[in-house]
């Protein structure tokens, strides 16, 4: 039932992050709230079911950009993989921890997405990157907590 | 620092195999998905237009005044423009000229925008049912404002004139210069591949050349803001602002040839 929450919560965040949330951008960015609920499965649940809702949140992100290359679906998937094994071998229960935890990992998909979309014959000015790369970034990691206090209803 | 387990490396490649199969076929769920969440979505937009409407009230009672008195003054513009449109309507049959017909627009609501910063798209409440088909232009009262990429039953999907993957073929109404103007993400859209002493200056406007055939010709695209060399020396860019707010498009008018 609670996974079922969890799931519910995250088509709710998803219609919000096409929807409401422009209200809330900086610069024309906005924070990713399907890119928090993936880092927070992980950080929940087992690798199974973190990388089932990981995946279902980068199908959801990736059913709206419309690119033919599903990029979303498979880094949120590998973001999910990696933050399992991590969570193993470091605690992370500390909210600090978890912020610093979702600034990288918002980085690295950036910097991923970016970076293909520049392979891909795209160009894009190194200050529209940058501003993207690092504004939607920390933008991301301020709205953790926030997400995380919704969800957790889904998991607690 | 990470130490897989076998058993671990298995739920990912098992993952990754049907992740491949998911995301091969997520083009074809893709509609049905959109279509499903149609009413949610124009629900949600429905609220933070209201809502966005009550926290600006003041700013935009001042903007309707400011408006209503500009719409008094292009009244104005309007009835001496019919008096010219009329005019040059006679003067061509005299002539005996060929005339375009002027084409049919379709009226449709954003319902829903880009989840990331590296597009942008919105997605409208219009599709196949309508007559929308991909490749159309989309344009708003005010310009042009990008192209249909995608089109559903009931909704469709416009790619913006600023995501870097759309190039339209732009001419600078004052001088007839042709350039592509693409996007950037940003503010500003690019005029590229201009020669070198190109006949271009800030504030210059940019229309659609109506070289390709999905834009119609003398569209507004923007305003020349700043002029520059690109990087190899061999030809000038220029910014461009666009005419449409892109950041806060509502409607939309999808042309139809």
């Amino acid at each position: 039932m609670k996974k079922l929450i969890f799931l519910l919560t995250i088509v709710l965040l998803g219609i919000l992050q096409v929807t409401l949330l422009d209200h809330f951008r900086l610069f024309n960015i906005r924070p990713d709230l399907l890119l928090i609920c993936a880092v927070i499965a992980s950080l929940t649940f087992n690798l199974r079911t973190a990388l089932f809702f990981s995946a279902f949140a980068g199908i959801f992100k990736d059913l709206f950009v419309g690119s033919a290359f599903c990029i979303n679906t498979l880094l949120f998937s590998l973001w999910s993989f990696l933050i399992v094994e991590l969570s193993r071998q470091i605690p992370l229960e500390e909210i600090s921890l978890r912020m610093a935890l979702m600034l990288i990992v918002t980085i690295l998909h950036n910097l991923a997405s970016g970076l293909l979309m520049l392979s891909l014959g795209n160009s894009i000015s190194l200050g529209i990157f940058l501003r993207i790369l690092l504004i939607e970034t920390v933008l991301t990691a301020l709205f953790f907590p926030l997400v995380s206090r919704i969800l957790k209803p889904a998991y607690s | 620092m990470f130490n897989f387990t076998k058993k671990n490396l298995i739920i990912l490649a098992i993952t990754c195999v049907l992740l491949v199969v998911v995301a091969s076929s997520i083009p074809s769920i893709r509609s049905s998905f959109v279509n499903t969440l149609k009413h949610p979505l124009s629900l949600f937009t429905f609220f933070g237009r209201e809502f966005g409407g009550i926290i600006f009230y003041h700013r935009n009672l001042v903007q309707s005044e400011q408006l209503r008195k500009e719409v008094g003054l292009l009244k104005n513009k309007l009835n001496s423009s019919r008096e010219l449109y009329k005019e040059n309507l006679r003067l061509k049959e005299i002539l005996s000229l060929r005339q375009k017909s002027p084409f049919k627009v379709i009226a449709a609501r954003v319902i829903a925008r880009s989840p990331e910063s590296w597009s942008s798209t919105v997605i409208i409440d219009k599709g196949k049912h309508q007559g929308l088909r991909r490749g159309m232009a989309v344009i708003t009262y005010l310009g042009l404002a990008g192209r249909l990429v995608e089109t559903d039953e009931s909704t469709s999907k416009i790619m913006l004139i600023n995501d870097p993957s759309l190039g339209v073929s732009g001419i600078v109404q004052r001088s007839r210069q042709e350039g592509l103007v693409c996007g950037t993400l940003g503010n500003n859209l690019i005029m590229r591949y201009l020669p070198e002493e190109s006949d271009i200056k800030v504030r210059d406007i940019v229309v659609t050349s109506g070289l390709s055939q999905i834009y119609p010709k003398g569209i507004l695209i923007g305003t020349v803001v700043d002029i520059g060399k690109e990087f190899s020396g061999l030809s000038s860019y220029a910014l461009i602002r666009p005419a449409v707010n892109l950041a806060n498009i509502e409607e939309v008018l999808v042309v139809v040839p």
